[in-house]
């Protein structure tokens, strides 16, 4: 089959090991006792996967704890460095970033846009330009000028989404949350996405929320214990993934 | 390093936005804000003032002049150091979500501490001029005050060394944050800081050694600096020690040129290690 279609992620036999030490590091004494450290051992949480998705598609990426969900994204973000393999994203990427990662509580609202739209690749100026749109977008009203720790957690999700949408990525990675607040907000959200994917951007989604994934995704990469065990349409996998849990 | 350098240039958008975030962060819940970073010095300034002109006095005209040219850059060393040590395991949730140079967290501390430095010199020489109109003691500014440029070149280098080495092995382990303190605090009392270093060449021990405790003293870069700032700054000061009055005893540059090379190599190793541990940061169990 021919495909015409341009891949925004191309990942090619990423395989990603850790090396876990049964003592842990954490203090001197642990590097100090260098001849009690013989238990090293590795954990390999990819086993070189590839796979490709392709710009204006909503990839999900299933699979229990532990599967390498997160380790996959994290390599994507350059978070980790493959221990083989490559990957190539086409454009600019940015991760959702959650409550806790990017936001600082006693920050108000608007000083936290200021710093995470930067951390997601604009410069200051570009977020000057689009505050305004970007404070409308969250529809936190006054309470942009309040601390961010007076926040419900579904206000920092807004915040957080209405943030990722405005900075002009090209692939976004979205770690479990998707819909955010109430209704219209997520009918707001909704359209956002489908905009978003209609001028060619992609999605990557890793959720547990099922329902999610059958909402957006146009396809679904299983994950089980570091490798890539079905691939295919929602209502093709997810029947599968859920018998077999 | 170069490529690193590079990168560095890259995110210069978000250093920025870091160093804003860590400024306002500091005094966020503060109703004088930014003015702290003013009435530290000030306030310090008044108390040392007090002090040393009752009770420690050694003949020093303005000894608390004295004590805040190296008092301040002190500060700014020793409270780089420590933000730096932390930097990075207190923003560990953004850096396990996304890519940018993990310098930028450590260098973010440095340069907001700079920015309290340089408004703790401008404290510093409002009250040189303060002194100089009501006393028309020594004027405010010497001809060798040029030399606050180099000064803080290594001050800033030999922190940003520092600050880079603790803050990669911090991330580790944490002991180095508690050891760190510790060597920041005997630093402290090891260095000309509230006390001059007249007082080392003039005593007994030196004395007794044909000055080679005053010489070891000073291979000591905090020291060095700490003279080097009072000696650039500032009139040579007359000490009065057990009665008897003596001359400022000027340390030789050779001393300066030997702290820029422990500066320089402290940048460069700090640098290179940071660099080595840098992609292990997140893997930290």
């Amino acid at each position: 089959m021919m495909d015409e279609r341009i891949p925004a992620i191309e990942v090619r036999s990423l395989r990603k090991r850790f090396r876990l030490q049964n003592a842990a590091i954490g203090s001197l004494k642990t590097a100090l006792l260098w001849w009690k450290r013989r238990s090293v051992k590795e954990f390999e949480a990819l086993k070189s996967i590839s796979f490709d998705a392709y710009q204006g598609e909503c990839v999900a990426v299933v699979g229990r704890n532990g599967a390498g969900k997160s380790t996959l994204l994290g390599l994507l973000a350059k978070v980790y460095k493959p221990t083989e393999g490559s990957f190539r994203v086409r454009g600019r990427l940015a991760p959702l970033l959650e409550l806790g990662a990017g936001f600082h509580p006693d920050l108000t609202g608007i000083e936290n846009i200021y710093f995470n739209a930067v951390v997601l690749g604009l410069t200051r100026k570009q977020v000057r330009e689009r505050i305004q749109e970007i404070i409308a977008f969250s529809e936190l009203g006054d309470a942009i000028h309040s601390p961010v720790r007076t926040y419900s957690s579904g206000m920092t999700a807004r915040l957080g989404f209405a943030i990722a949408v405005h900075v002009d990525a090209d692939v976004l990675l979205v770690d479990e949350v998707l819909s955010v607040g109430d209704f219209d907000f997520e009918q707001k959200c909704l359209r956002r996405v489908s905009d978003f994917r209609a001028a060619g951007g992609c999605i990557l989604l890793v959720s547990h929320h099922l329902d999610t994934v059958r909402q957006f995704a146009d396809r679904c990469l299983w994950l089980k214990a570091g490798e890539i065990v079905a691939e295919g349409t929602p209502s093709e996998i997810l029947p599968q993934y859920l018998a077999s849990s | 390093m170069l490529a690193e350098a590079k990168e560095l240039w890259r995110f210069r958008e978000l250093l920025v936005s870091m160093v804003e975030r860590e400024l306002k962060i500091r005094y966020k819940n503060s109703l004088l804000g930014f003015l702290w970073s003013f009435i530290i010095p000030l306030v310090t300034t008044a108390v040392l003032t007090f002090v040393f002109g009752n009770f420690g006095s050694i003949g020093v005209e303005s000894f608390s002049a004295y004590i805040l040219a190296a008092y301040l850059p002190y500060l700014f060393f020793q409270q780089s150091v420590l933000d730096s040590a932390q930097s990075i395991l207190m923003q560990l949730p953004l850096v396990k979500k996304i890519y940018f140079p993990r310098e930028l967290l450590p260098l973010a501390s440095i340069i907001a501490n700079f920015i309290h430095l340089l408004s703790g010199f401008a404290v510093f020489f409002a009250y040189l001029l303060f002194i100089w109109i009501q006393h028309r003691g020594a004027s405010p500014f010497q001809p060798t005050t040029w030399m606050l440029v180099p000064l803080l070149m290594m001050t800033v280098m030999l922190s940003t060394g520092l600050g880079l080495l603790v803050s990669a092995l911090n991330t580790f382990y944490e002991d180095v944050k508690y050891l760190t303190g510790v060597v920041m605090y005997l630093l402290f009392f090891l260095s000309p800081i509230t006390y001059l270093s007249e007082m080392v060449a003039y005593s007994r021990v030196n004395q007794d050694h044909g000055g080679w405790i005053f010489k070891l003293y000073h291979l000591n870069p905090v020291a060095a600096l700490a003279t080097g700032y009072r000696q650039y700054l500032l009139a040579p000061p007359t000490v009065t020690i057990d009665g008897v009055k003596h001359s400022s005893v000027p340390i030789d540059p050779l001393y300066l040129v030997w702290t820029a090379f422990v500066s320089i190599a402290m940048l460069l190793i700090g640098y290179s290690v940071f660099n080595r541990l840098k992609w292990k940061f997140v893997e930290r169990p």
